[in-house]
């Protein structure tokens, strides 16, 4: 019994050790969703060990809370959340997860939403009568590229807190970041000139940023209330719409209900389309301009 | 002098307009140079516009400009260890919130609220009603609210966290439903070392499914072994937990806590004098994305209003395998198992000890996202008096929404025994219910744990 005892003892003191033999070499920071962890790698390069708690290809309001991610949580060093309602599942992990650092109020925590002019902001009274409905607005924009200056600007906020040591490499790469993005800017606007104020269905309301910056119109949405599966006679008015104005895409997450954006699409002359709603959401969407040239490059096509 | 004063008068004439013209020459020119200055200012004005004009033009159009920086939040504390964790020194220095609902204006509460009902319905056989021998002892064949909470939860500051739960709900039959406090406890987050303690009273992390309201139970009724060993409340304390999750490369949590001991079925001494102890340890791994088992071990010593020892030894497991892309599990496993070990005094006044056994297992499959069936196997001894219990349960859950739930159960119960189960000359030695719950959830309500 003693001598299995030292033998535990002897694993958990040299996992600890390398532990922090790992903990020395980089800022650990832990994301809630994989756009943000592209972009803090954008703007940490080198410096910076970044993980995210979901992937691309989940829904990011119903994330599972895994004691797997309290084990991120745990060793980081900054936390990046998304803010908005999108991931508030995040208070639970790190209520678990014991590290002082990232606890809400913490200088290892930062909100991605500070600064961010958030559309779709209810004006009126809302309940959940309306579906899944965000009182602060619609927390699905970190996927316009029009925003990432703000966002990478929260980023570096946060790295500085924790790492202010490293600040004119954070900040050049910051500066290197934008200046690709800017590039590929001029580039997406003049594929997308010439479908501008084009109409699409979208499957679940989390494209508002990105058609609005890139000038298309969202005619209407499949689920009738957000998160709420859609009745037929819903589904009946809008096939009957789509006919009627041409629309030639509906724009569906991977992990929504791409069977019935199919059929829907078939019954209205349509195409679904299977977006990269988030890093990592489609192959080839592997990063931030990535996953933003892949839905540019689809819509392009798409709507032409 | 005549002369003088012509050549005076002259000179006046002379001199006076030509000063005059002097002087207003002089303002012109100064006039002429506050002209010039001000059309160097413009001049430069313009090319200063100018050139943002071009910078701006030249820029992608769909690209917002940087926002100024936010203002800066607050300043940065004094660096704590390198690990970020503060030491004592860094606690005992008053520190600044960073960001605390920094994004929540004016007029806005400052934490969370939210409201749980839970109403169960069951119908049973005439003498299980009469032997009050049903799950729902005492409110057999009836609908009634279980459970109906109101809960605050929130952050008290940059270093704490509390939450508060009223609950009401049916005791007995009758129009009387009593309110009681559930939990009210804070949990201090900003403690070195990985470490967290929370004190109040609150729902003791013992096993698995203890901590868990009823309303958030994967099926209709807690399980025999819980319901027998821990009472029809569970284990409810009031006293402290202190958790650990230490740096490993896995995950670990430990846990120990200290309670009054009010549990009248396992304990009910009720004095810090001789505590009701606890201990837990919980593991996780994940085999890939889609596997996910969860581990835990826990142990509970105290003693019983006659200050007898009574101790309990649990294990628990949940398995959950989720596909590659689905937003909800497809197949969840679970079991848990609780020993009881307990000092009695039989009727010759002689002590006794009585080693006891319960657990439980389910499977619940949810092929698609909003319904759900499974079934759960129970099969218990009592703590004190002999016997033993197996129950049968299958059920099936329908989520309309993820606030709205609706659940259907029957459930089949068989006892070795018929004497501590045959009140009114009713009994209770086979059982068959059918389970009715409707739950909802009006405004916040936490994300649950694995």
């Amino acid at each position: 019994m003693t001598r299995l005892a030292r033998i535990v003892l002897a694993v958990i003191a040299v996992a600890a050790l390398t532990g922090a033999v790992d903990a020395a070499d980089k800022v650990r920071v832990v994301t809630t969703i994989p756009d943000l962890k592209s972009l803090t790698e954008a703007v940490g390069g080198d410096l910076v060990d970044v993980d995210s708690l979901t992937r691309g290809t989940q829904n990011f309001h119903e994330a599972e809370v895994r004691p797997s991610m309290m084990l991120k949580l745990r060793k980081a060093d900054l936390l990046v959340e998304n803010g908005a309602d999108l991931d508030a599942w995040i208070d639970v992990a790190v209520q678990n997860a014991n590290n002082a650092t990232i606890v809400r109020g913490g200088r290892g925590r930062i909100e991605i939403s500070r600064g961010v002019p958030l559309l779709e902001v209810p004006s009126t009274r809302v309940d959940r009568s309306m579906g899944d409905v965000h009182p602060l607005g619609n927390p699905h924009f970190s996927l316009d590229p029009g925003l990432a200056p703000t966002i990478t600007q929260n980023i570096l906020d946060g790295l500085l807190r924790v790492a202010p040591q490293h600040r004119a490499a954070f900040e050049r790469n910051r500066a290197a970041f934008l200046a690709r993005l800017d590039e590929q800017m001029g580039h997406w606007t003049k594929l997308m000139e010439p479908v501008r104020g084009a109409k699409v269905v979208v499957y679940h309301p989390d494209f508002i940023y990105f058609l609005t910056r890139f000038g298309l119109v969202q005619l209407g949405a499949v689920e009738d209330r957000p998160g709420i599966p859609p009745s037929p006679q819903h589904l009946v008015n809008l096939i009957r719409q789509m006919k009627e104005e041409g629309v030639k895409a509906i724009l569906v997450e991977p992990w929504n209900d791409v069977k019935l954006a199919n059929r829907l699409a078939e019954e209205a002359g349509a195409k679904a389309y299977v977006m990269a709603t988030a890093v990592g959401a489609v192959k080839g969407a592997d990063n931030y301009l990535a996953a933003i040239d892949f839905n540019i490059n689809t819509l392009a096509k798409a709507l032409r | 002098m005549r002369g003088l004063i012509i050549v005076a008068v002259w000179l006046a004439i002379v001199l006076v307009p030509g000063l005059a013209a002097a002087q207003d020459a002089e303002a012109l020119r100064r006039e002429l140079d506050q002209l010039r200055r001000q059309q160097e200012q413009y001049q430069k004005a313009i090319e200063a516009l100018s050139e943002r004009l071009k910078r701006l033009e030249s820029q992608p159009a769909a690209v917002a400009p940087a926002p100024p920086a936010p203002a800066p939040v607050a300043q940065t504390p004094p660096a704590p260890g390198s690990s970020g964790t503060p030491g004592l020194l860094d606690l005992a220095r008053p520190r600044e919130p960073f960001a605390l609902y920094g994004q929540r204006g004016s007029g806005q509460l400052l934490f969370d609220m939210g409201v749980v009902g839970d109403f169960v319905g069951n119908i049973t056989q005439r003498n299980v009603d009469k032997a009050n021998a049903g799950t729902f002892a005492g409110r057999e064949n009836r609908f009634f609210p279980r459970e109906v909470e109101l809960s605050f939860f929130g952050q008290v500051d940059p270093y704490a966290r509390a939450e508060v739960r009223i609950e009401s709900g049916e005791d007995e039959p009758g129009a009387e439903t009593g309110v009681s406090l559930a939990e009210a406890n804070l949990t201090l987050l900003t403690l070195p070392w990985g470490t967290q303690l929370k004190m109040g009273q609150m729902r003791a992390r013992f096993g698995y499914s203890n901590q868990i309201h009823e309303h958030d139970l994967p099926w209709v009724d807690r399980p025999d072994a819980l319901r027998n060993f821990l009472g029809e409340e569970g284990l409810t304390e009031k006293g402290f937990e202190a958790t650990i999750v230490p740096d490993l490369p896995f995950y670990l949590e430990a846990l120990v806590g200290v309670f009054n001991g009010d549990n009248d079925v396992a304990f009910g001494y009720g004095k810090l004098s001789q505590p009701l102890v606890t201990a837990r340890l919980r593991t996780f791994f994940e085999l890939a994305d889609e596997h996910a088992i969860q581990f835990g071990v826990s142990g509970a010593s105290g003693q019983t209003p006659d200050r007898l020892r009574s101790q309990l030894a649990a294990f628990d497991l949940k398995y959950k395998y989720r596909p590659e892309g689905w937003l909800h599990p497809l197949l969840t496993l679970g079991s848990e198992g609780i020993y009881s070990i307990r000092r009695v005094e039989n009727d010759l006044g002689e002590k006794t000890t009585r080693d006891r056994f319960g657990w439980y297992a389910y499977a619940e499959v949810q092929p698609w996202r909003r319904w759900a069936g499974g079934v759960r196997y129970d099969w218990s001894q009592f703590p004190v008096d002999p016997g033993r219990e197996w129950a049968v349960e299958p059920y099936v859950t329908f989520w309309p929404s993820e606030f709205l739930r609706f659940r259907l159960a029957y459930k089949h119960t068989e006892r070795s025994q018929r004497e501590a189960f045959s009140e009114n000359g009713g009994s209770g030695r086979l059982v068959d219910e059918l389970f009715f719950q409707a739950s909802f959830i009006l405004g916040a309500h936490p994300a649950h744990p694995f």
